[in-house]
């Protein structure tokens, strides 16, 4: 199936069921998309010349120099003027110390003529962050010296650069070679500049006189108006580009800038273009390359031995990043060299970073551990609030679910093959003709008895929202934008029309607070008819996507509020409708209930609204395979709450990768199968026994974890530490795990390495920690850390285990759906690591609601030493009452069958023996029935 | 733990089983597994435990025997008493998740999530009124459909006779056709013989007043070129015509001209009709007015034509000869045609054969009358092959237990929704049209029957319809049950392209009871 051909079908679905007119459209506008394949609506670093601009900079002949006369320092941060040499354009650079480890590096225009876009606080920023003490230790002509705590930043002079140093390490650097380059707003020249080169001199402002002639230097046929296929991007401000590069010496390894679909570990872009970061909505996309996607996240972490960094690129217009590495791009010849000459340099990876506007807002971050880095992520932009527990169980999608009675003949199946799920969604066609908050009558009569017929069984309906409006005048949410002014403009200033799914469309402003206020109140029960508190809500095509548009998007030149042009801030619209729509969510249960929304686009911040999904992925291993680091990527840049479509979007999977993809999709911290129109349905129910079989027991895995997923998504709401996260978190000392994708740890304490190739019936896997031991958690068959282990693979096993030393609590009743297992008992595995101990945590509350925040949850601690499993209460703000119980305790690694074993609470009366069962060939001990209360302070003793 | 209200309802509906004295969630035909006892048996693995560890909400056997009335064993299965109604099994994991799965609402005794009320009687009677009416419609539906038995199998039988029938037609027929066959050769041959007589003579013919022609052409040439009318061409006369000039250096030598004049000085008419001209014809170019030339030219290209068999000309590319030479005779026949349809001009008319003699004309009739019989006979034999191939096929149809659909064959059954008519032409095909207008879709043709290992005739299927755009050829499956009548009921699309019909038909009824083998058995 070719790329167009898709587009085809996607442009023009249902294509039987759209009047005349549209088919027409549809048609011709297949035409135009047919002239390319999908690769080439995308710009190439040398299509945009901005990129081209920076690109082409050269190290070491930076013209930036800072004026130490107009330093002037405050108790936590510093101003100093930055003059370029070459046309005499002033600067103002200012560094704040910060607290968690942070400094702030922002560089703007000292008098620029128009203001620069800077991303208000609070959106992507969840606040002014706090400021910490600096100390000035030096200035001199040559450089300027301070300090913050055990970190110190020396700035010299001529050329500009910044150098900071961790206890006297050298962990970043900035315009070390010197590729700074800030494009100041400046008038157009009126005539063109070949013709009256001498005359020119003649600029309202005598610092524009100055400038003239460097200025026209730097004029190159891109800066004005560009053109890409058959789009021009009017620029009617200019060139406004801002770049600089960071090198991180000492480092080899970097991560981070989702999204790409890519490997985790960064690579070296020298031979490649930067990676961009624009949010696109990009058709069947292309897999291990740095082409852009849906979503946006410009924070890189440097990662070696000793520490870990990261530097924050605080700006929402389309960005590019390169990427060089001392070693991974030196010639095979060059490292002959090297061991020749003994040479041992130091591993160095420079990066590059240049925006299309805004200012350059550097937060940098030092570690120096990765929890620490996360830390400091998180004190930035905030982190992924809790969601309920259904969100976190499993989803069941399609384009689409076409009416009423499929969507309960699907729930019916569900539970007649006794397969778990939660939520059920809805794609495009339950609308009335593509215009959201509507529903299509024929099909969907009766909306809310529908979705009553689901939620006695706890599940939830999942609506999709897109931010398109459809130009109808009977469209009472599009008048109403429209009538209020609300739409978002094109660049002469009228409503700007582009072309989706309903056809002709606009697009609200929601860049714009008082657009997403009006925008929160559509979701309340009484605006969104047929709608119930039942029913969540699905943000997809928020790039935003525009059929019509330049790249699939707006066009550049598009205005928003305030006179900011969509180049200003194209990659945190998205973030925007998300927010928006997940605050309209809040509200209508007043702010007592927790909600979901899924975005397909998102900026640094998305993680605080919304679950992310890896956009419309295709039915095939490699997707399956990728979609891996994609996860972990995003996870990094603190978008915990990700996953991609298991099975894939477009495309037939075949039943084996449709069954290692739920295998796979259950360790997705989002986990939701999805298929395109024209796909076959794949339901599992569908699929061979023996298939279904399987995706039941990966299913029920999910299910019976949730008690820890729960634990882990509270812990990172706390902490901000990924859940889905890479080998190297944990074991940072680790250089062989510093490049691992294809396994992962869920936590800490479940190691899974999934099957992603065909026909696999057995993998390596690589057990960290060389001090550790890992349990199989299916036979607790016992693998040792630090070595790599050839395990069985058949299609019935998923290579996953819990760790030595860790107790997870599980709930192993299989129900129809999470919230049906509220209140049954935990099971506790408990495995112990070689000196016999474990520990655990558990967090509980109502599973649903904000009343957490008011101090009703449980966070409990299991600890197991010296024959004694106690229970404790590690956080005596929280109480919950619940009727969670224990049913049952497994300690595996257990040496010898106990002779009696018995549990007291706190108070120490009321000893009571309970049996036991210990298994001599698993070394597995299971303790029956304590019965105790999950609430309850209590003690095991094993002799 | 009990709530108060359920209690009522435990002691009114759900007492029953605990006054049995056996535990939850048994059926009492199971009470004698569970005889109070110091221990119990696990009733599959053997295994022994205490007896008071049945239904305390741990599993305890690996076949989970000792835990019917909680969820604490996944594999176990509860059973709903279900007074009222029926009686049936649940998957334990159903006991007390909050829901109400048991129409007596017994599964949900711990009553802290959902009070279940016991609605068995209401829905018992609902379900016995339906099953009446399901059973009544069963049994009016299979009265009719022993008039389809009939009718498929009077259609079965006839269409036997009738291949049978025709089968015999056929044969006789072959014998026909190869008699007239002969007769035909028969007639043929004299008919050849006297039409190549006929022809052989005209070409002969053709011959002769071609040389005339040629004859007339050369004098009107050698008048012209005799300029002084003396009766010869001599030298002088040729080298006034410049296309004699071979050397092309403007004008013609004596040589040239000799060379023309085949070494002679001068020629008379006879010599020049017989050695000269053959040999100027290609060259020669008239100075005579424009139309007289033009009527020369013409004369000499029919002339040319004449002989088809003509070599072609030296540039003639050679690879494409062969088919430039078939287009060619194509086109010259139908230039030849047209020419005779259309230019039937005195002139022309000399140059058709002359008809037939009455003696081969005869011959010709005769031959006609023998080929039209042949082809008569020919064509019957081939129309009674194609009947047999249709009876033949209509017969390998399979139409169900005793050819109850056979009668559907031949019909076709409409429904229309909000925007199309779908159409139902049973054992032949599926379509779709818009209702607004517009073309019929193919959802498929008769494929097989497809329902599952109980009954195959549950369900029908067609396939290649109309291949989807970027997707795959349309099908369409269509399932049946018992009508009254032949109505297409529903039509959907659950996946793209693959359709799904609800056909109601008398031929689906069945008098056994559809339930009868559903009964709940024992899980263990």
């Amino acid at each position: 199936m070719t790329d167009r051909k898709m587009a085809m079908s996607i442009q023009c679905a249902l294509i039987s069921q759209i009047k005349m007119l549209q088919l027409l459209f549809c048609l011709s506008y297949f035409v135009i998309l047919s002239s390319a394949v999908s690769r080439e609506n995308f710009k190439t670093c040398e299509q945009s010349g901005f990129c081209k601009r920076n690109r082409a900079m050269q190290p070491g002949q930076s013209p930036y120099i800072a004026l130490v006369d107009s330093l002037q320092v405050q108790a936590n941060s510093l101003n100093i003027q930055l003059l370029n040499k070459n046309n005499n354009v002033r600067l103002k650079l200012e560094v704040f110390g910060l607290q968690d480890n942070m400094f702030r590096v922002k560089i703007n225009e000292l008098s620029p003529i128009k203001e620069r876009y800077e991303i208000p606080v609070g959106d992507s920023l969840i606040e002014e962050p706090k400021l910490h003490n600096i100390n000035l230790s030096q200035k001199d002509k040559d450089k300027v010296v301070f300090t913050m705590d055990s970190n110190k930043v020396v700035m010299s002079v001529e050329p500009f650069r910044m150098d900071i140093y961790s206890n006297e390490d050298p962990v970043i650097s900035i315009n070390a070679q010197g590729l700074m380059k800030f494009e100041h707003y400046r008038k157009k020249e009126e005539a063109p500049p070949a013709e009256n080169e001498e005359e020119k001199p003649e600029g309202e402002e005598k610092k524009e006189e100055e400038n003239a002639a460097e200025t026209k230097t730097e004029e190159e046929p891109d800066m004005w108006e560009e053109t890409f296929k058959t789009f021009t991007d009017s620029k009617p401000h200019g060139p406004s580009s801002v770049g600089i590069d960071v090198s991180f010496p000492g480092f080899e390894d970097v991560y981070g800038i989702p999204e790409h679909a890519d490997t985790m570990a960064l690579k070296t872009t020298k031979t490649t273009d930067p990676y961009r970061l624009f949010n696109l909505d990009v058709f069947e996309y292309e897999l291990y390359n740095p082409m852009a996607l849906y979503g946006a996240v410009p924070l890189m972490y440097a990662h070696n031995e000793m520490r870990t960094v990261g530097i924050f690129w605080h700006n929402a217009a389309e960005t590019w990043i390169d990427i060089s590495s001392n070693t991974a791009d030196k010639s095979v010849f060059s490292h002959i060299a090297d061991f020749v000459k003994g040479n041992n340099e130091i591993p160095q990876t420079d990066t590059h970073w240049f925006s299309e506007s805004g200012v350059i807002d550097i937060f940098i971050l030092l570690g120096p551990t990765p929890s620490n880095v996360f830390k400091q992520y998180a004190r930035l932009t905030g982190t992924t609030p809790l969601p309920p527990l259904y969100s976190i169980a499993y989803h069941q999608c399609r384009w689409n679910y076409n009416d009423q009675d499929d969507v309960k003949s699907v729930d019916a199946n569900f539970d007649k093959y006794d397969l778990p799920y939660d939520v059920i969604w809805l794609d495009i066609e339950h609308t009335d003709g593509k215009k959201y908050f509507t529903w299509a009558h024929e099909k969907f009569p009766h909306p809310e008895e529908m979705i009553k017929n689901l939620s006695v069984k706890g599940r939830k309906l999942v609506t999709i929202v897109d931010p398109h409006l459809k130009r109808e005048d009977g469209y009472s949410v599009y008048t109403d934008a429209r009538d209020k002014g609300y739409l978002v403009k094109n660049k002469d200033g009228n409503d700007y029309d582009g072309w989706c799914w309903p056809g002709s469309s606009s697009w609200p402003d929601f860049t714009n607070a008082e657009v997403r206020e009006w925008w929160t109140g559509k979701f309340s029960l009484s605006e969104y008819k047929g709608s119930t508190p039942d029913l969540i809500v699905w943000n997809d095509m928020n790039e935003p996507s525009v059929f019509n548009g330049p790249e699939i998007t707006f066009h550049k030149d598009v205005k928003h509020m305030n006179g900011f042009e969509n180049r200003d801030l194209h990659n945190i619209y998205g973030l925007y409708v998300h927010q928006a729509t997940m605050e309209g969510l809040l509200r209508r249960s007043g702010g007592k209930e927790r909600s979901f929304v899924l975005t397909r686009a998102f900026f640094a911040g998305s993680q605080r609204h919304s679950a992310v999904w890896t956009g419309d992925n295709i039915g095939e291993w490699s997707h399956l395979k990728v979609s891996i680091p994609m996860v972990l990527s995003l996870n990094l840049a603190g978008i915990t709450f990700s996953g991609a479509d298991v099975g894939g979007f477009f495309k037939n999977p075949e039943h084996e990768l449709i069954t290692r993809w739920y295998q796979t999709g259950v360790f997705y911290p989002f986990l939701r199968a999805h298929a395109h129109l024209d796909t076959k349905r794949r339901e599992p129910y569908l699929l061979p026994e023996e298939h279904m079989n399987i995706i039941r027991e990966a299913l029920r895995l999910r299910y019976s974890l949730l008690p820890y997923w729960y634990t882990l998504f509270y812990q990172a709401e706390q902490d901000g530490l990924p859940i889905f996260r890479p080998l190297w978190v944990d074991y940072p000392k680790n250089k062989e795990v510093f490049r691992m994708d294809d396994q992962f740890l869920l936590g800490s304490s479940i190691l899974a390495k999934p099957i992603t190739d065909q026909g696999t019936t057995n993998t390596n896997v690589y057990f960290p920690g060389r001090h550790d031991i890992w349990y199989d958690i299916e036979t607790y068959e016992v693998y040792d850390g630090g070595v790599t282990k050839n395990v069985a693979a058949p299609l019935d096993k998923i290579p996953v285990y819990q760790k030595g030393g860790s107790i997870i609590p599980r709930k192993l009743r299989p129900r129809r759906s999470s919230s049906l297992m509220y209140q049954d008992p935990f099971t506790l595995i408990v495995c112990l690591d070689q000196q016999g101990s474990a520990k655990g945590e558990l967090y509980l509350d109502d599973y649903h609601t904000f009343q957490y925040r008011n101090g009703e949850y449980l966070l409990r601690e299991f600890t197991f030493n010296n024959n004694n499993l106690s229970s404790k209460n590690i956080d005596p703000t929280g109480q919950f009452n619940t009727r969670e119980w224990i049913e049952k305790i497994i300690i595996v690694g257990y040496p010898k069958n106990p002779l009696n074993i018995s549990i007291k609470n706190f108070s120490g009366e009321n000893s009571k023996r309970l049996d036991h069962k210990y298994n001599s060939e698993e070394k597995s001990l299971t303790i029956r029935k304590p019965g105790v209360n999950i609430a309850d302070v209590w003690t095991i003793t094993i002799e | 733990m009990l709530n108060s209200v359920l209690i009522v309802f435990t002691l009114l509906q759900l007492g029953s089983s605990e006054n049995l004295s056996h535990p939850r969630g048994i059926p009492a035909s199971k009470a004698s597994f569970y005889r109070p006892a110091e221990t119990f048996r696990c009733i599959q693995s053997g295994k022994t435990i205490p007896f008071e560890y049945i239904n305390d909400d741990y599993c305890d056997c690996e076949d989970g025997s000792d835990e019917p009335g909680t969820s604490a064993c996944p594999m176990m299965r509860y059973y709903c008493e279900n007074l009222g109604h029926k009686p049936e099994y649940i998957l334990s994991s159903r006991v007390n998740d909050g829901i109400c799965d048991c129409c007596d609402g017994s599964d949900e005794f711990e009553g802290e999530k959902i009070q279940c009320l016991n609605f068995c009687e209401e829905i018992g009677r609902k379900d016995r009124e339906e099953k009446e009416k399901e059973k009544k419609l069963q049994e009016e539906g299979s009265k009719i459909k022993l008039n389809y038995i009939q009718q498929g199998q009077k259609i079965r039988e006839e269409k036997k006779a009738r291949l049978d029938q025709v089968e015999k037609e056929k044969d006789e027929m072959t014998e026909i056709k190869s008699d007239l066959e002969n007769k035909k050769t028969e007639a043929e041959t004299p008919e050849k013989e006297a039409k190549e007589r006929h022809e052989k003579a005209w070409e002969e013919e053709k011959a002769k007043r071609k040389a005339e022609k040629e004859k007339q052409t050369a004098l009107i040439v050698f008048d012209e070129i005799d300029s002084n009318d003396d009766q010869h061409v001599e030298m002088g006369e040729i080298m006034a015509h410049s296309e004699f000039d071979i050397d092309a250096d403007g004008t013609v030598s004596h040589d040239e001209a000799k060379e023309y004049l085949e070494e002679l000085e001068r020629v008379g008419r006879d010599d020049f009709i017989e050695k000269i001209w053959p040999n100027i014809k290609e060259i020669f170019k008239s100075k005579k007015s424009d139309s007289e030339a033009k009527g020369d030219k013409d004369s000499q290209s029919t002339e040319e034509k004449v002989p088809d068999l003509t070599p072609p000309v030296a540039d003639d590319d050679e690879d494409d000869y062969d088919g430039d030479d078939d287009e060619e005779d194509v086109d010259k026949q139908r230039v030849s045609e047209n020419q005779d349809v259309e230019n039937k001009t005195p002139e022309e008319d000399e140059d058709k054969m002359p008809d037939y003699d009455e003696e081969t004309k005869q011959l010709i009739a005769a031959a006609d009358d023998a080929r039209n019989q042949f082809n008569d006979a020919d064509r019957k034999l081939r129309d009674a092959e194609t009947e047999m191939n249709n009876l033949k096929s209509f017969l390998d149809l399979d139409f169900g237990h005793q050819d109850v659909y056979a009668s559907l064959k031949g019909q076709c059954f409409e429904m229309t929704d909000r925007e199309y008519t779908y159409k139902l032409c049973p054992f032949e095909k599926a379509s779709q049209r818009p209702k607004s207008g517009g073309t019929e879709t193919s959802l498929g043709v008769w494929g097989h029957w497809s329902g599952d290992e109980t009954n195959k005739y549950s369900a029908m299927k067609y396939e290649k319809g109309q291949n989807c755009w970027n997707g795959p050829d349309r099908s369409a499956h269509v399932i049946l049950q018992c009508g009254m009548e032949n109505i297409l009921l529903s039509a959907s699309e659950p996946s793209r392209c693959e359709y799904q019909f609800e056909f109601a038909t008398p031929a689906f009824c069945s008098q056994e009871d559809p339930n009868a083998n559903k009964e709940t058995h024992d899980e263990l």
